[in-house]
């Protein structure tokens, strides 16, 4: 009965394809969450899917109506009387399939070994992460017969469709989902080579900027000169947000450099992507900063999408309108409430006034708090240390990397502002993993170092030896 | 029969609703240039409704096929009364910009006119069917009014590619150039510069179309993955529109800033207040060239439009850095500007302002424009007979401008061929030509049935001698 039992188990059980099997179940069930009529696979996912493998368990079940009207949440509760409880998350609903855009025909919804990656919708967003956590769970359980920790495991089925109602389900029962400290695992490591911890997440806000001049067009010979061009206004306020390099010029939205201990934390992460990536722009964003800083720590301005007259078929005339649907990306401690008061101050005093800030595409409204755990706080060490006591191949470093926050955004937002607890992820993909894009998949050895890291972690948190204290316990 | 006779069966023919009828006609007649589903609709347009109209007049008619594949024909009709008479070089133009059916919020569609108080509407009703169609039937009336005479020898173009940047007329005139010579040129095109002013205008802006576009990539990538690591093509071609044109309209670009005005010309301009009409757009008091008045900016100045932009998928965003944006734009540009140095000199100032990643590509084939600048002099003797002939019909002097907003293949009249050109447009600034609900102003029909009919009467009388 040791660690290395534990983490011997959940890679033998890897090996005999458990984990394969059982995500290519779970990806069967087609979880699109922005798709209404998917709403019955979201069900099924819940009662056919991970459902059986909690009752498996031992946990209890409960199953909550979102108030918005989209996916339910299920909450998983597994109680050992012990000091500390651990809740962790995971989502099963996906991004569309993308049908008809995968390589050589693949099926979303069929996962298919090339090259040893798997690939299937799902596989690594998120249905292969949480799958890896509760196989990591059971492995423990089996070996000492106990976990040693309590256990609560949500189970959202709307977080590519913003999370919706999600925070709403939290606040309204907040003692059934309280627990001392989160873990979960979701998105990509920041290198390939080596595990990371993130503590957080970047904000996010979507918004359009509108300039509505008048009704129509008019024909540019005869009104070229006369009428203001709503394109060039938009252009010369967007030229006012961010500067030619694209960093942000709204005086409400800088937060000033970061704070030492996520500096340091920071200090030799690296940003792998793996081969087929983009290649960084090094012209681009924040001076003097690293990769994984200008993506991290630093506010970031995009424009998603922008259009003005008929791009389609241009005909010569001054557009009505132009609009421009931007987004803004932002570090603690600069609040959601925050961001559109100081644009719109910023677009005032630099004579934009007619420039309208508007509601983004109610399909594409994603709104989430920065949040980020001090990377000293006990907890992030604590884990960092599990991580590092952990069987990983150590070529591309020494030590557990310490993201401070993803450049992402996510709920963690609920866990940290509504419930009130450290959070600490531990990314089980990898940046080049194409989530969100056809061909979504992971590399099998990838994943199965991840559960190999899960299965030592979840030993060391219910050891009485090594577990993670809580502050005053 | 006199000058008066003319006019009021100019009037006769309106209030009988002969006007209407025959406008509903012709713009009945599909003529998008544009598209090739137009093309043959172009031709039935020449060869149904306007060589029947000018042989009732005694004119011989000649199409000539348009040399540029996919481009419409060009009518030339003429009428020789005497070799010795001077003689007018008409023009108009039967296409017409596209439909864009769905959009209409007025009217009947842009292929059925409908009659809504004083405006009727339908594309093609202002540009350019109702105008020529006027002029032919006013120079009809007059020489009813002389017994089957004018007193000048006419031709009259009516070309069918005009909204496609009237290609192929060069190469039509090249092919037999004596057939087009005359002595002055006399055409309606354009809107007044105000609904109730007469308007004599002697040139027009040039026109060049052209597209801005910042690829950097392939794909889409995740905006939280790698937002602040991918350059965004949106915001730096927004940052090179920002650095062509400031947030009020001025022009940065110093190929683009030709001599200002003349006194001559800021004199006439004086006299020019825009008025868009009851519809109109509102003129934006601070937009354009710092220091010039509004009647500065569009007649004699140049102004730059993005025409359209594109970049993601505007209908349904989603969170990712783009790989490219473009936008479709485009210089309006007056005589004195080097046309050759419009686009060599945008690149000087991109590349000046750090924007070597913003390329300067061809326009859309199908809106590729491309106009020259030209202009007549204001003081020249068939201009001033001109201004005469309309103060003398409408009791008022006509506004004078140097050469309007818009863009014609006045150059070919001008330099090609040699000529004063003179136009006297018939629309007003809000007529929606070039966008849904295009509509003409019927009173104002009516008073130019009367004018040209009082013009071509005028001209069999005093029109400046044979030029050499």
């Amino acid at each position: 009965m040791s660690r290395e039992a534990a983490v011997a188990r959940v890679l033998a059980a890897f090996d005999e394809g458990t984990w394969r099997a059982e995500t290519a179940r779970l990806v069967a069930i087609p979880t699109e969450s922005q798709r209404p009529e998917r709403r019955e696979a979201l069900e099924r996912y819940l009662t056919e899917g991970v459902g059986p493998l909690f009752e498996r368990l031992g946990y209890t079940l409960e199953r909550h109506e979102n108030p918005t009207g989209g996916g339910p949440v299920l909450l998983a509760e597994r109680d050992e009387g012990a000091p500390l409880t651990v809740l962790s998350y995971g989502h099963g609903d996906v991004i569309r399939g993308q049908e008809g855009r995968w390589s050589d025909g693949m099926d979303p919804w069929t996962v298919e070994e090339r090259d040893g990656r798997l690939y299937g919708r799902g596989v690594v967003d998120n249905k292969g992460q949480h799958l890896a956590q509760l196989m990591a769970v059971e492995a423990v359980v089996a070996e000492r017969g106990r976990l040693g920790v309590n256990h609560r495991f949500v189970i959202e089925m709307g977080e590519e469709n913003g999370s919706a109602g999600f925070r709403e389900v939290v606040e309204a029962r907040r003692a059934r989902f309280d627990a001392d400290v989160f873990f979960a695992s979701d998105g990509p490591r920041t290198e390939i080579g080596r595990p990371n911890v993130t503590l957080g997440n970047r904000g996010v806000l979507n918004f359009d900027l509108v300039c509505r001049f008048r009704e129509g067009g008019h024909h540019s010979g005869n009104w070229g000169g006369l009428l203001a061009n709503p394109a060039v206004v938009l252009a010369n306020a967007i030229a006012a947000i961010c500067d030619g390099r694209g960093r942000v010029r709204v005086p409400g939205w800088d937060t000033g450099p970061a704070p030492a201990p996520v500096r340091r934390a920071l200090r030799g992460v690296r940003r792998e992507a793996g081969p087929s990536a983009p290649a960084i722009d090094p012209d681009w964003g924040a001076e003097g900063l690293s990769d994984i800083e200008r993506v991290t720590a630093v506010p970031t301005f995009e424009v998603l999408a922008m259009t003005a007259g008929d791009p389609a078929r241009p005909v010569n005339a001054i557009p009505p309108e132009a609009r421009a649907a931007c987004q803004l990306r932002f570090v603690t401690p600069l609040t959601k409430a925050e961001v559109l008061p100081a644009l719109r101050a910023h677009l005032d005093a630099s004579g934009f006034a007619r420039v309208e800030i508007a509601p983004p595409d109610p399909a594409n409204a994603i709104a989430f708090e920065a949040t980020r755990t001090d990377p000293d706080h006990p907890f992030a060490a604590w884990m960092r240390a599990a991580v590092d006591r952990a069987p990983w191949d150590r070529t591309g470093g020494e030590r557990c990397a310490v993201l401070p926050n993803s450049g992402g955004s996510n709920v963690t937002e609920v866990m940290q502002h509504v419930l009130g607890m450290p959070t600490v992820w531990l990314p089980l993909s990898y940046a080049g993993c194409r989530q969100h894009a056809p061909d979504e998949h992971v590399p099998l050895a990838l994943m199965r170092e991840g559960l190999g890291i899960l299965a030592s972690i979840w030993w060391d948190l219910g050891d009485p030896e090594t577990g993670y204290r809580k502050e005053g316990a | 029969m006199n000058r008066e006779t003319a006019q009021q069966a100019m009037a006769e023919y309106f209030d009988a609703g002969g006007f209407e009828d025959d406008l509903a006609r012709l713009v009945a007649v599909p003529t998008e240039s544009q598209t090739t589903e137009g093309l043959p609709h172009c031709r039935r347009y020449l060869e149904d409704e306007m060589v029947p109209a000018f042989e009732a007049m005694g004119f011989e008619t000649r199409i000539f096929d348009n040399p540029i594949p996919d481009c419409g024909p060009v009518l030339l009709a003429t009428r020789i009364e005497d070799p010795a008479l001077p003689t007018i070089l008409g023009y108009g133009h039967g296409d017409t910009v596209r439909g864009m059916d769905e959009r209409w919020t007025r009217g009947a569609g842009p292929w059925r006119t409908a009659r809504e108080g004083d405006r009727l509407y339908g594309r093609g009703t202002a540009d350019n069917k109702s105008q020529h169609w006027i002029n032919m039937k006013a120079l009809g009336a007059v020489m009813d009014a002389r017994g089957g005479r004018l007193g000048f020898n006419v031709k009259w173009i009516i070309e069918t590619g005009e909204e496609n940047g009237s290609k192929g007329m060069r190469e039509v005139i090249e092919s037999d150039i004596d057939a087009f010579r005359a002595d002055a040129f006399i055409a309606s095109d354009g809107p007044r510069v105000r609904v109730d002013r007469p308007t004599v205008s002697l040139g027009a802006r040039g026109a060049l179309n052209f597209d801005l576009s910042c690829d950097l990539r392939e794909g889409a990538h995740h905006s939280g993955n790698w937002g602040g690591a991918l350059a965004d093509p949106v915001a730096i071609l927004s940052h090179a529109i920002a650095s062509i044109v400031g947030p009020s309209g001025r022009i940065e670009v110093e190929a683009w800033r030709p001599e200002p005005p003349s006194d001559m010309v800021r004199e006439l301009l004086k006299d020019v207040t825009i008025e868009p009409g009851p519809d109109g757009p509102r003129p934006d008091p601070d937009w354009g060239e710092p220091g010039f008045s509004p009647a500065e900016n569009i007649y004699a100045w140049n102004s730059f439009a993005v025409l359209a932009m594109l970049a993601g998928t505007p209908e349904s965003p989603i969170n990712a850095v783009q790989p490219k944006a473009r936008a479709n734009c485009q210089l309006r540009f007056i005589a004195g500007t080097d046309p050759a140095d419009i686009l060599p000199g945008l690149r000087r100032h991109l590349d000046a302002h750090g924007f070597s990643q913003v390329a300067i590509e061809d326009a859309p084939a199908a809106n590729r424009g491309g106009y020259a600048a030209s202009r007549t002099e204001p003081d020249d003797p068939w201009a001033l007979m001109v201004r005469r002939s309309l103060e003398r019909s409408t009791g008022v002097a006509p506004a004078v401008i140097p050469q309007m907003g818009g863009s014609i293949c006045n150059e070919l009249f001008t330099d090609l061929l040699g000529m004063p050109a003179i136009w006297i447009p018939h629309s007003y600034t809000a007529c929606s030509q070039h966008a849904p609900d295009e509509h003409v102003i019927l009173p104002l029909c009516r008073e130019a049935l009367q004018v040209m009919a009082g013009l071509w009467w005028d001209l069999g009388e005093e029109a400046p001698g044979r030029r050499a």
